[in-house]
């Protein structure tokens, strides 16, 4: 391994989240909401830190990445930015609890969600931008940016990008990783910016447009309202919200395609197909589910159904309605939304649509081979073949996926947690959603879970965001022996 | 520039390598999955996995956006089928194709404007043929490049122990500025663009920048000792072998070639006139013996089997032939057989790819020479008014540090500068540089803009 490239690289990161602490700085001052003086600390001691690191690995020699650096710099990458985002939530005295607010910001960095804050309108805006923020950078990626953003990355861009990016199959949109890095960031700034403009012009302030688009683009689901999206309470907001979180949940080599002229695209592609009739048949169920004993009239019915649906199977976590208080059948739907996730390659968390899809056709073809023991089939997605190192890969992340669940889960009962609020806070930290169930559910917040609990959804929540391999290759004894 | 390969090759590989290497945008396309795989994790470009005969997939791949195409694949006919889709989806494309058949390379109009319309055609086997000539010229040097049409030549030189030079500091050559200058020395694999103060030490590769007719003081300086080319000795008659025979046949010098295959041997016979047809094992101690290896200036191996022709040079050596050049085929062989004595190593694919791309630079850069090791290049440029490098001296130029100046030549004189020389307009420069600073050089050389 080479640890001078490995501390360089995450310095350099550091370096930049330091940097990018001037956003909510400037907010801070423009607001005097009296937390400038705690985010210029913040910022001078990220980017001081990170500069520092920088500096005295100048001197080394550029050598290749290799898989190994790569998982070392992802992994250590994302700590380190979790580590120093709390910063400013201690600092300001928002988030005084270390546990507290590296939970908080674990949380965005992954674009989870979850808060262990109860009355969030009482922070000050700076605070309330930089958690928003976190979201954002985290969704498309910290490294995913860096690539795009540093030029001197080069081959060893692909080991890293693939650690980061979410999804069973890389593809790349340009011929070089940096400029499909930088494809990526401009489509997603620009989506950002149309959603930005349509709350804006919905009437929501620019403040809260901003911070909403910043947590709706990552799949994020932060708010800066105590009541979150039901805060908003129109028609308007809500279907803007619910096209732009769909539109996240797309992958986004698909949209892509879709601004280069492929206007077909998203019927074309099979795993976009799946993801939407998805999304159709279940705020049907849950609509018919819920109308009558919640809801008076069809029409809200849908709406909270179609926005519930969306949110959670995005991955988002956004609220309009306490759907704790549904039927079982809808919590079910949801929660079976938890685990089946967004698109590979959008920005949701999950288990993805695509990997969802493979096993079943893979197991189709398992039972058609004792039908027809000699048949040569092949699993195909898209007309193209899908070979077995990634359906073998497709499996190893669905059965860890599942162990880890289930470890975490019997952890969190171990604690005291009840079973509905033990298997759906695991299942929403891991699946980087937010609101569970129970005492997790919509209305509630993180903060009544135990100490060692939250560092095991703190866990959970960077295991799910960085695709289970990552994190557990890093921790694996193999992973260290020379 | 974007560039699209077709054939992921050991070709294909190393000069999607290379380019990418420069920041180009390179796709690649190749069928087996295998490789697509593996490129995708070794290198910085976009592996396609399908066929590069498939308009379709020739589409897909953004070819109609491309500046251009390099056929590289084994097989001409693909080369030529993709070539011929290229032209019908992009008609502006600049096309390179690899083609081995001699019968196609005869055609002359079918790779003209009006059917496939190929820019450029590789022949590796006559071009490392060409290499292995140029080589035998020069007997001293381990390595010969042509600058201005032979005029000015570049020539790697292996140190030995007992070469006057060792040790000794480059500012102590003072004196010789007129005559030589010291390119690029090639030390363990690393290339070093040396300054007045580093030294030559013994197994360096120091490549030196000289006039033609310069040589054998050069020679002299090195305690190398020129004779000329009397003898040469090849094994194996492939195509390679058949065309240096050839060339060989009507010169004077003493030619032997050993073929293990009869029929091809009497199919050689008729064709040569002056050049000894021997049928025989050329790994077979007794028949070099018998041929009196030792009285040979050159032992060539360049059979189809590599650690054959390995063990040849081997083996002629220990027998007492002065040189040998061998043909490796596998890239990754090359820095380890000169470690046990192997003097000069041709390789196929490696001269496919020098001349690919050599004419991928083309333009400002005249040509373009990857140096051994594949580090270092040397560059043969036209200096343009409008540049930012003429009518000053080289010292106050904000030339990239691992890049240098070889030669100046104005017209007919050759000026071997030093920091108060000053390129003039129409100058033809040749320059060595990393491979890392060479965007940076381009940009040097190509000329400003201007508004009209």
């Amino acid at each position: 391994m080479h640890f001078f490239i490995i501390t360089r690289f995450v310095a350099i990161l550091i370096f930049f989240l330091g940097i990018s602490m001037g956003a909510p700085l400037l907010v801070s001052i423009i607001y005097r909401d009296g937390s400038a003086w705690a985010l210029f600390l913040s910022m001078f001691i990220t980017s001081f830190v990170g500069l520092i690191f920088l500096v005295s690995t100048k001197s080394q020699k550029k050598d290749l990445l290799s898989h190994r650096d790569g998982v070392a710099i992802v992994t250590l990458g994302w700590l380190m930015a979790g580590l120093f985002g709390t910063l400013p939530y201690l600092f300001s005295g928002s988030i005084p609890d270390f546990t507290n607010a590296c939970f908080e910001s674990i949380s965005g960095f992954t674009t989870t969600g979850s808060s262990i804050l109860s009355y969030i309108e009482n922070l000050p805006r700076g605070i309330l931008l930089w958690r928003s923020q976190t979201q954002w950078f985290g969704g498309m990626g910290i490294i995913v940016l860096s690539i795009a953003i540093l030029p001197f990355l080069g081959i060893g861009g692909m080991q890293i990008y693939k650690a980061e990016i979410p999804s069973p199959v890389v593809d790349k949109l340009k011929p070089r990783i940096s400029e499909t890095a930088k494809t990526l960031w401009k489509i997603y700034i620009l989506i950002t910016g149309f959603e930005i403009v349509l709350l804006f012009a919905g009437g929501m302030s620019f403040f809260d447009a901003v911070c909403h688009s910043f947590c709706t683009m990552p799949t994020g689901g932060f708010s800066t309202k105590n009541a979150s999206i039901a805060h908003f309470n129109t028609l308007y907001f809500q279907i803007v919200i619910i096209i732009f979180m769909l539109l996240a949940g797309i992958n986004f080599s698909l949209h892509y395609k879709l601004i280069k002229g492929d206007l077909k695209i998203f019927s074309k592609d099979s795993e976009c197909r799946v993801f939407l009739i998805l999304v159709g048949l279940f705020t049907l169920i849950v609509t018919l589910n819920i109308y009558g004993p919640v809801y008076n009239s069809p029409g809200n019915a849908f709406r909270h159904g179609a926005f519930q649906v969306s949110s959670i199977i995005t991955t988002t976590g956004f609220i309009t309605a306490d759907f704790d208080k549904w039927p079982a059948l809808s919590r079910l739907i949801l929660l079976v939304c938890m685990f089946l996730g967004a698109m590979a390659g959008s920005t949701g968390g999950g288990m993805k649509i695509m990997r969802i899809m493979l096993i079943i056709k893979h197991s189709y073809q398992q039972i058609f081979q004792i039908i027809h023991p000699h048949a040569v089939t092949t699993v195909k997605l898209d007309g193209r073949p899908v070979s077995q190192d990634i359906l073998s890969s497709i499996w190893g992340f669905f059965i860890l996926y599942l162990s880890l669940f289930i470890i975490a889960t019997l952890i969190m009962a171990a604690l005291g947690l009840d079973m509905v609020s033990a298997l759906t806070s695991v299942a929403a930290s891991i699946g980087n959603i937010g609101p569970g169930l129970g005492v997790v559910g919509p209305v509630k917040s993180y903060i009544t879970i135990p100490f060692v609990g939250k560092w095991v959804l703190i866990f959970c929540m960077l295991l799910g965001r960085l695709e289970i391999y990552t994190v557990i290759v890093f921790l694996m004894p193999a992973y260290w022996r020379k | 520039m974007k560039i699209t390969i077709v054939g992921a090759g050991k070709v294909g590989f190393h000069i999607a390598q290379k380019l990418s290497g420069e920041n180009q945008d390179v796709v690649l396309i190749d069928k087996d999955s295998e490789k697509i795989k593996q490129i995708t994790e070794a290198l910085d470009v976009q592996a396609i996995l399908g066929s590069g005969t498939s308009p379709r997939l020739l589409r897909d791949s953004g070819i109609e956006e491309a500046d251009m195409l390099v056929a590289a694949t084994d097989s001409d006919e693909i080369n030529l089928i993709s070539c011929l889709l290229a032209k019908n989806i992009n008609q502006y494309m600049v096309k390179v194709a690899r083609i081995k058949n001699e019968e196609y390379l005869e055609e002359k109009n079918l790779f003209g404007q009006d059917l496939l319309g190929i820019d450029q055609l590789i022949n590796p086997q006559a071009i490392m043929a060409e290499t292995i000539l140029r080589l035998m010229e020069v007997q001293g040097a381990s390595e010969v490049i042509d600058f201005i049409g032979g005029q000015v030549k570049l020539i790697g030189i292996t140190v030995t122990e007992d070469s006057p030079l060792t040790g000794r500091s480059l500012l102590s050559l003072k004196g010789l500025e007129d005559k030589l200058l010291i390119g690029p020395i090639i030390r363990e694999e690393q290339v070093i663009i040396p300054h007045g103060k580093d030294t030559i030490q013994v197994d360096d590769l120091v490549y030196v920048v000289v006039r033609n007719n310069d040589l054998n003081s050069v020679f002299q300086l090195f305690g190398i000792e020129e004779r000329g080319l009397k003898r040469v000795m090849i094994v194996g008659a492939g195509r390679t072998g058949m065309a240096l025979a050839t060339a060989l046949d009507q010169s004077k010098v003493n030619v032997k070639i050993i073929e293990k295959d009869s029929e091809r041997c009497a199919d050689l016979a008729e064709k040569l006139e002056r050049v000894l047809v021997i049928n025989g094992d050329g790994t077979g101690r007794d028949l070099l013996r018998e041929e009196n290896i030792e009285d040979f200036d050159f032992m060539v191996a360049i059979t189809g089997d590599q650690e054959s022709n390995v063990l040849i040079s081997l083996l002629a050596k220990g027998l007492g032939v002065k040189r040998t050049i061998t043909r490796v085929s596998k890239l990754s062989y090359i820095p380890l057989v000169s470690h046990i004595g192997i003097d000069t190593v041709v390789s196929l694919r490696l001269s496919a790819v020098r001349a690919i791309l050599q004419f991928i630079r083309r333009g400002k850069i005249i040509s373009v020479t990857p140096l051994k090791g594949e580090h270092a290049e040397a560059i043969e440029a036209e200096a343009l008014e409008t540049s930012d490098i003429v009518n000053v001296p080289l010292s106050k130029i904000d030339f990239p540090k691992r890049a240098m100046v070889g030669a100046i030549v104005r017209g007919e004189r050759i000026i071997i500068p030093n920091g108060d020389s000053v390129i003039k307009p129409k100058d033809r420069l040749i320059l060595f540089a990393l491979q890392q600073v060479i965007p940076k050089l381009e940009k040097l050389l190509s000329a400003k803009l201007e508004y009209f």
